[in-house]
């Protein structure tokens, strides 16, 4: 994993913006789509055992929000950056959770994080694509980050260490959330042969080359291990 | 090399010498996240932590175990085996500077009701009484040293008992090695306020209703002697009331009480059926506000106890200590911080054969510093600290330290 991460920053960041052997714009496009088989699941983030508390914390995990992968085009076609919105996204706090645990944007979108718990939470970052920290900040306000880099950045909390998430920043639009059963699928690529990675939980998948044809909606399954 | 050097650098070797905020410095090999078994229901955490600073020459920074606070190589291991919705059993081994391993807590933590926030917790339990010393992991400590009340020294020892006020007050600023003529006449270390280095044993219930928290516990020891097996005829009963009245704000109040002095240095004293009259009693007060981006928090905790008066000049009064503790905290940017604290600690006066003064030195202590995260959970603290002392050999000094702080 400590490998794979740095190489896919790096890959993002520098081809990203560049057509490798991407069709041309203007072109009719083409679909991936297909499915990411989890074969070890990932863990939930257990609580530290709270030895110096003077009760039980009632706490529920949950693994859903786990179970969805990332799959994204290594490069991008060029003119995939022709068109650049601000958007909004939001991470909510919940239950002493992020909701959603994964998210995927790109580059310029503003992220809102929402207190929705009775209690405070602190989220901070310390990741070199995007490092921030809130503050501590109550139920019902929320404060917003833009992420202007691509990269991984890795979303905490700095009073529930249990508290974690991760925000994919594509400087392109070609990548998709699974679904709960592992299912993607990226719409609008133009025709070319690309690179596509599937991503869970820090883990990545090697990347598959992926030919896509005018109209065509080619299928790549992936499974990571 | 001591110990704690050797152990230090051992952390430091293994943490590798590269220090970019937010980069994966620790190996993989070592857990950022707790372990978990045997599908959530074991989990494992730990702290480590390595401090070095000059030495402490006139004892200000002295613990139970002989460490000083500000040197000090510590590894913690918690963990949680939770049985059903109802049971879980929770414990922590401690070692400090690579000496033998202690069970700092193991109990029994019993949730009758499984939808009502409502516990009964046996066995080695976590302190009832004031808030800091359930926050004594380096990771929670934003400074290196500890508070006054929860580490400092007085020359009291339950199993050592003063003949008259003046064998007292020949010991003041000796609380890192006290020793008097009753009982256990082995020079050894004496008791802080509260400490915040051992757990209690015994019941203890917590409950929590809306904004309010309270808990009470039925233990063998004081808030001052911890105790793994009574030493007296009679137990200690504490407990502590919070309120959070608004997010962000949490207000404390502690009480505990109970015999401090074992029953053969009480029986030394005065004769047998008298060791229940030697009480500890500890009142304690605390607050805590937190928003945006600073924290801060206060605590103040009156103690007295209560000695046989045996020769004179008697030690006629209870002895008392008052300790007032301010820390703040400011975070600067994201994965630094900077923090200060002040604290004073003061002590009744006692009669003795040329005057009166204060049974112990009263001190003050500051200490500024900052915390720097560089990764989530490793943290490089720095801090100074400035102790003035009204008595004893050395009354002042100032403390840089260092310290390194890792856990999952």
């Amino acid at each position: 994993m400590r490998r794979v991460l740095p190489a896919f920053v790096a890959f993002v960041l520098a081809l990203a913006p560049f057509a490798v052997r991407g069709g041309a714009q203007g072109r009719r496009t083409g679909t991936i789509r297909g499915r990411v088989d989890l074969r070890r699941l990932p863990p939930p983030a257990e609580p530290r055992p709270n030895v110096a508390d003077l009760g039980a914390a009632t706490l529920t995990l949950d693994l859903s929000d786990r179970l969805k992968s990332v799959v994204y085009l290594e490069s991008a076609p060029r003119g995939a950056f022709e068109t650049v919105e601000t958007t909004h996204a939001i991470m909510d706090q919940r239950g002493e959770r992020f909701v959603p645990h994964v998210l995927a944007i790109t580059t310029g979108t503003i992220v809102d994080f929402p207190n929705s718990d009775q209690i405070y939470h602190n989220v901070f970052s310390l990741s070199k694509t995007r490092p921030f920290d809130l503050g501590r900040y109550a139920a019902g306000r929320s404060k917003p980050i833009r992420f202007d880099k691509p990269g991984i950045v890795r979303v905490f909390c700095d009073i529930h260490s249990h508290m974690n998430a991760f925000i994919l920043v594509f400087s392109h639009p070609f990548f998709s959330l699974t679904d709960a059963d592992g299912r993607y699928r990226i719409d609008n690529v133009p025709p070319g042969t690309y690179s596509v990675v599937a991503w869970n939980e820090g883990r990545a998948s090697d990347p598959r080359t992926v030919t896509v044809t005018d109209s065509g909606v080619e299928e790549e399954d992936f499974t990571l291990r | 090399m001591n110990s704690f050097l050797r152990a230090a650098l051992t952390l430091a070797l293994a943490l590798g010498g590269s220090v970019s905020a937010g980069a994966q410095l620790l190996p993989a090999a070592i857990p950022s996240e707790p372990v978990a078994l045997a599908g959530g229901r074991v989990t494992i955490s730990g702290d480590v932590s390595g401090g070095f600073a000059p030495d402490d020459t006139g004892f200000f920074n002295y613990t139970d175990y002989d460490h000083s606070a500000l040197r000090l190589f510590r590894v913690d291991l918690s963990s949680q085996f939770t049985l059903n919705r109802h049971v879980a059993m929770l414990a922590e081994i401690r070692d400090e500077n690579l000496d033998e391993l202690r069970a700092y807590a193991f109990y029994l933590r019993i949730r009758p009701w499984a939808d009502h926030a409502f516990d009964v917790q046996v066995g080695r339990v976590p302190p009832t009484f004031g808030a800091f010393a359930r926050r004594t992991y380096a990771s929670d400590n934003p400074l290196i040293g500890y508070p006054l009340a929860y580490q400092y020294l007085t020359s009291l020892r339950p199993d050592s008992l003063p003949w008259n006020a003046d064998e007292l007050l020949r010991m003041r600023t000796r609380g890192w090695l006290s020793a008097f003529s009753i009982g256990n006449t082995t020079p050894e270390n004496g008791v802080p306020l509260v400490t915040a280095f051992r757990w209690d044993t015994g019941v203890q219930m917590h409950a929590v209703s809306g904004i309010f928290d309270g808990t009470v516990a039925v233990t063998t020891g004081t808030v001052s002697n911890p105790r793994l097996t009574d030493d007296n005829s009679a137990p200690q009963v504490a407990g502590r009331l919070s309120a959070r009245p608004v997010t962000g704000l949490v207000l404390g109040v502690s009480a505990a009480r109970g015999p401090f002095v074992s029953s053969t240095a009480a029986r030394g004293a005065v004769g047998d059926g008298h060791d229940h009259s030697f009480t500890q009693t500890a009142l304690g007060a605390d607050l805590e506000y937190s928003r945006d981006y600073y924290l801060l928090r206060a605590e103040t905790i009156w103690s007295e106890w209560k000695l046989p008066g045996v020769g004179a000049p008697v030690i006629r009064e209870p002895l008392r200590a008052l300790s007032t503790s301010i820390e703040g905290r400011y975070k600067i940017y994201p994965g630094v911080y900077v923090a200060a604290r002040v604290d004073h600690l003061g002590f009744s006066d006692l009669a003795g054969s040329s005057g009166v003064q204060s049974w112990e030195a009263p001190l003050s202590r500051i200490e500024i510093g900052g915390g720097y995260s560089l990764q989530r959970n490793l943290l490089l603290k720095v801090s100074v600290q400035h102790n003035t002392r009204d008595g004893g050999r050395v009354t002042q000094a100032t403390l840089p330290a260092i310290q390194l702080v890792y856990w999952f």
